[in-house]
């Protein structure tokens, strides 16, 4: 009887079994039969990914012009662009009938989810997704390229981009070309060599009334500060509140203030040395003694007892609050922030005030160039319209001023004395706010004078810019140093491990910071550091950093 | 007892209602205000510009359209679904029951993970549409045990004596068993509608235009980068209401609105005794 | 009807397979709409759950999502690495400590908050005003509706260091609680929480779960004198059983894999050494790697786990109860 029950069951399993055989059969033999949406050259695809894309890549892009597809014109062909996540509707901006009236070209666009971005890109990709352009991120054009999902664009930027080839330099161009000098990729620059990205923004009213009479130059100076407005406000008031990271970025943000690492040496996770030798963040000279310091501060009470948990939400929010006397900030912090300042707080721009650059005990301080490429457009070799996208793109390069910034007298004025763009509110920010997300390439000499508008719109971010960026530029430009790693081409260790490991490293920090753990644990966190890929990712550095400086 | 029960609720409700209070005023109060961090459970500054802001300038009314579709036509599919599913499995003398109700368990515990789901759904061509948002949740297992739960602990008689007068299985069900069942009809789609409501992951993984987002996509989507979104308003220092912390408020609210809306009607049918003494009577 | 399948059952005890083959195709035939019934769910389960099952290798292969036509070609193309993924899991020496973790975390959660959804329900059965009891219905069930993401955001301006609640332990001359960075604290944190979105939520459940409960038996207990509390012990419970038999075997079923997204948006690298669970660890384990196989071994392992536990919890209750889920 129970056998017989058994057997019952055994069957109804190998039923079913059956019928998931089936389905799995079919649903494997679908997509060569359904693929009209895709319609990609799969087998292509599979070739380049066996050969590592080395034999197939250069016969192509070695080939005579007559290989280079025909243009099919603006109105015969609709492109699909594929960008970041952003908050607003990309498909209802403004900024798409504006695009049409100045390209001619129909093009549907569509942005990557909030989370889960990279995921959804391969699957979608690998799967054979329709999109012809793709803007993304360096390690997703370093993935992409790597798996010969994207089209080498030598000729066809030959053919229909001079102003692309003309506008991009030499340097960000090798940033998205691979070692035979296929270039897969158009690059992004970012538009300011020389910006203090992340400062501290301070309530200079408060430091006056607790006895404080000059902004502090050097961490000594900085650490005494704190030490003052401590002993006056006491328990009241957060001193110095940070880290200012976006709760999206999760750990992969620095979690310590950059100024505050500019003054023990420490730029980057990765830096060279005078030798030329690759290192990283924790074998820096100056890395103990900046733990220390933050240590130090923390356990005096100095710094946001919720320093681990803040997110730039938490962060500005307690400036904006008068609850935190200091701040981590950048310029879009300020953006938020001060215009509630000046209207809950009752003071004006002359009662804030920025700490731009704090010198170290031996006098120096090191702020790492933002020279670097932020992304890259990318068109995929399933694309059938691979010679209009590069078209288009040089299209919009072409009107860079007018897409971007606008029409002189409507959208700005150049100011009398040295000729820079004033934007004119609210037009402006109407009509072109959101023109950065279509951007794809740029004449980067000519967009390094016009970016700076969009910081102009705002006076509470031109007042912090001001007041760090373009005074530490007249001032010391000497702080700045080179990012050696800023037109690196995306490899692969890098890309696979580095965010994991600069993650796992701001944790350790704050473990440290929160007394969970110390310094102590240095030489086992460097060992568990080195075993999850750090090891690989250095010897990638170096190699090269020691090709391409020689 | 009666005292006991009024006293708990109402600690209980307030516990849950305070904090949601706290949302609900950020999204109509003054922006300065927002940004600083004053509002507590009452707004403070009155405005109603955010909540105009996201109805009209954002992409919310498609988002809303979509999500009312998928959670319309889901509910409608996963109940019929459901229901036919739980009945013969109610049944303690139905043959293949319990291998049945087994497949049901593996499947609601092994998933296949995120990458074959999303071929299938491709293959079968329904990619973003929105079929893909409906037809891989048609059943969620949890639901149907309750529907079956429920089933089981209906009185036997009244389907016997309609057997016997010759009732086919569909016409008992039909016109006996769910008559009996407004209850757990009611909730279980209640349950559904929730599901629909609330997926995320899988409505973002299998759409992607941006006009076929779901509320849910919509406002994940605000909440990442709603710093960027506003920065442009508030530069100019001439929308100075509209703030990031603002908008996702207005936005979480507004898209609340629709499922506590619905709720009263369900607990209607959630009065204990009326239905079955009704059928009996 | 009833009586003709126990007797059939009794008698298959005897006649062998060949009886219960064909006892089974009475029964088909007999009622041919049942099966007719259950065919749009099997079809539904088959195609979304059973044949996506496959991807389950990718767990045991060096996956490559761009080997092949497609991403399930890719599966059948990348090679076998046998249990190396798992190894990757099981062999950091972080492991104990969050698997600890999570069981800790979620067994407070099972203690805590899976009475409370009952006790609401039988509570909000008491209450006789109706526009009282909808507006309790409704305000638990309400947070339900938040993402983790807002509910971070509403609590921490409640109980960061400086928010609502520590202004008011401080101007009473208290001391400030880190709620979310003393390890001490933290995991009452994540309970709350959690009961403040859920608990609403189940209390449906159970309001379904009452209203199945047959009215003449508590005229008959009040007649035979029984007060509330008797009534609810011996009616009302027994009603309850089911539903509260199923929730559980399903809760502890699930104790390895529920909690993951409150977590990556609550804790912190402060309290790791409390809040650190196996989700959050390979999440970050793997972040920025799209480590696919590493994901699906995670998920294969929480699946197994989960399957034992069921069964196991299914038996027990069986046994115990006499309550089972099939």
């Amino acid at each position: 009887m129970k056998k017989m029950k058994k057997m019952k069951q055994l069957c109804s399993i190998l039923l079913v079994m059956a019928m998931l055989v089936m389905c799995i059969s079919a649903c494997g033999s679908k997509p060569e039969s359904g693929n009209e949406e895709g319609s990609s050259p799969a087998s292509e695809n599979v070739e380049t990914a066996a050969g590592e894309g080395e034999s197939a890549a250069p016969a192509e892009s070695g080939g005579e012009k007559a290989d280079v597809p025909p243009l099919k014109g603006p109105g015969n062909v609709t492109l699909k662009r594929l960008g970041y996540n952003v908050a607003w509707d990309p498909t209802s901006d403004l900024m798409v009938d504006v695009l049409k009236e100045s390209t001619g070209y129909d093009v549907e666009y569509f942005i990557l989810p909030a989370e889960n971005a990279d995921e959804k890109l391969v699957m979608e990709v690998s799967g054979g997704a329709d999109y012809d352009i793709i803007q993304c991120s360096p390690n997703q054009f370093q993935t992409l390229m790597g798996q010969g999902a994207l089209v080498p664009l030598n000729d066809l930027l030959e053919a229909y981009g001079p102003n692309i080839l003309a506008g991009v330099t030499e340097e960000s161009w090798r940033a998205c070309s691979d070692e035979d000098g296929n270039i897969y990729g158009i690059p992004y620059k970012y538009p300011y060599a020389q910006e203090i990205a992340s400062f501290m923004a301070c309530r200079w009213d408060m430091m006056q009334e607790a006895g404080i009479d000059a902004m502090p130059a050097t961490i000594d100076e900085f650490y005494d500060c704190l030490v003052t407005l401590k002993e006056y406000y006491g328990d009241e008031y957060i001193i110095f509140s940070g880290p200012y990271r976006a709760p999206s970025e999760g750990n992969g943000t620095w979690i310590f203030p950059r100024v505050i690492a500019a003054a023990f040496g420490i730029y980057n996770d990765w830096m060279v040395d005078e030798n030329g030798k690759v290192y990283y963040m924790t074998e820096a000279e100056g890395f103990t003694d900046m733990i220390e310091f933050l240590t130090k501060c923390s356990n005096e009470g100095l710094l946001d007892p919720d320093w681990a948990v803040n997110t730039s939400t938490t962060v500005c929010e307690k400036f904006a609050g008068g609850k935190a006397i200091i701040v981590q900030m950048n310029r879009n912090g300020l953006g938020t922030t001060v215009p509630a300042m000046l209207e809950t707080l009752d003071i004006g721009y002359e009662d804030l005030n920025y700490v731009n650059a704090l010198k170290g005990s031996d006098g120096t301080c090191k702020y790492m160039r933002t020279e670097a490429i932020n992304f890259v457009t990318v068109v995929l070799r399933s694309s059938e319209n691979a010679a209009d996208a590069i078209n288009w793109i040089d299209l919009k390069q072409q009107e860079q001023l007018f897409l971007n910034i606008g029409v002189e007298g409507t959208h700005f004025n150049y100011d009398e004395n040295d000729g820079s763009i004033l934007p004119i509110n609210p037009i402006f920010s109407d009509e072109r706010g959101n023109s950065y997300w279509y951007l794809d390439s740029t004449n980067e000499e000519e967009f390094s004078t016009q970016w700076p508008a969009r910081i102009r719109k705002s006076q509470a971010q031109w007042e912090g810019f001001e007041a760090t960026t373009l005074y530490a530029n007249e001032h010391m430009p000497e702080i700045f140093v080179n990012n050696d790693f800023a037109f690196k081409p995306a490899t692969e260790k890098y890309s696979k491990y580095n965010t994991a490991l600069f993650s796992s490293l701001n944790d350790y920090i704050l473990q440290i910071m929160a007394g969970t753990k110390t310094l102590d644990d240095l030489g086992s966190f460097q060992s568990d550091w080195a075993a999850a890929g750090g090891d690989e990712v250095r010897e990638e550095l170096q190699a090269w950093y020691t090709s391409f400086y020689n | 007892m009666s005292v006991f029960a009024y006293t708990v609720m109402g600690l209980l409700s307030l516990i849950a209602i305070l904090p949601c209070l706290h949302v609900i005023s950020k999204a109509i109060s003054s922006g300065p205000e927002v940004t600083a961090g004053n509002i507590y459970f009452w707004p403070v500054g009155f405005q109603l510009e955010t909540v105009k802001y996201v109805l009209t300038k954002t992409a919310f009314p498609t988002a809303l359209k979509n999500s009312l579709i998928v959670t319309g036509f889901g509910t409608l599919i996963s109940m019929l679904t459901t229901i036919t599913t739980a009945y013969p499995l109610s049944k303690p003398d139905f043959k293949g029951r319990k291998v049945i109700t087994l497949l049901y368990v593996i499947s609601m515990v092994f998933f296949g993970g995120m990458i074959p789901a999303y071929m299938v759904v491709r293959s079968l061509g329904i990619l973003d549409t929105y079929a893909a948002c409906i037809l891989p949740f048609a059943i969620v297992q949890f639901n149907m045990f309750i529907v079956k739960n429920y089933f089981e602990s209906l009185p036997e008689s009244i389907e016997e004596s309609a057997r016997v007068d010759g009732a086919g299985d569909m016409r008992i069900l039909v016109s006996i068993v769910c008559p009996m069942s407004k209850p757990v009809i009611a909730t279980v789609s209640l349950l559904y509608a929730i599901n629909y409501w609330n997926n995320y992951f899988h409505a973002m993984m299998y759409t992607k235009s941006p006009d076929m987002n779901t509320l849910q996509v919509y406002l994940y989507n605000i909440i990442s980068n709603s710093q960027d979104f506003v920065e442009n308003l508030a530069s100019g220092n001439f929308m100075i209401n509209i703030t990031s912390e603002g908008m996702v408020a207005a936005a979480v609210t507004i898209s609340l609105l629709p499922m506590i809306i619905l709720y009263p009607f369900v607990s209607r049918f959630m009065i204990q005794g009326i239905t079955i003494g009704s059928v009996k009577g | 009807m009833k009586a003709l399948a126990k007797s059939s059952a009794a008698v298959s005890g005897k006649k062998g397979w060949k009886y219960e083959v064909r006892s089974f195709f009475t029964y088909v035939k007999r009622h041919p709409a049942m099966y007719l019934m259950l065919m749009p769910g099997l079809f539904f389960m088959i195609i979304y759950k059973f044949v996506p099952l496959y991807g389950i290798l990718i767990a045991f292969k060096d996956y490559n999502i761009f080997l092949g036509d497609n991403p399930i070609d890719a599966i059948a193309k990348s090679d076998w690495v046998g249990f190396e993924h798992f190894h990757r899991l099981f062999s950091s020496s972080q492991f104990m400590k969050v698997l600890s973790n999570t069981l800790i975390i979620n067994g407070l959660k099972i203690v805590w908050l899976f009475p409370l959804p009952i006790i609401c329900a039988i509570l909000l059965n008491e209450i006789r005003k109706v526009t009282f009891r909808k507006f309790a219905q409704t305000a638990i069930y309400m947070p339900y509706f938040f993402s983790w993401v807002v509910i971070f955001g509403i609590f921490y301006s409640l109980f960061g260091s400086y928010g609502t609640v520590n202004t008011v332990i401080t101007a009473l001359g208290g001391s400030r609680v880190g709620f979310f960075t003393d390890t001490r604290v933290f995991r009452s944190v994540l309970v709350f929480t959690e009961g403040w979105k859920e608990v609403g939520y189940n209390t449906v459940i159970y309001l379904a779960a009452i209203t199945g409960i047959d009215m003449t038996l508590y005229e008959a207990a009040r007649v035979d004198g029984a007060g509330k509390l008797r009534q609810i012990w011996h009616i009302t419970m027994p009603g309850l059983l089911p539903t509260i038999v199923l929730m559980l075997i399903l809760k502890v079923g699930h104790i390895l894999e529920t909690g993951f997204e409150q977590v990556l948006v609550f804790y912190n690298p402060g309290v790791y050494d409390v809040a650190d669970i196996i989700q959050t660890y390979v999440y970050r384990l793997g972040m920025g790697q799209m480590d696919f196989p590493l994901s699906t071994a995670l998920g294969l392992f929480n699946s197994v786990v989960a399957f034992v536990l069921i069964v196991g919890a299914n038996t027990v209750s069986r046994k115990l109860l006499g309550r089972s889920i099939w």
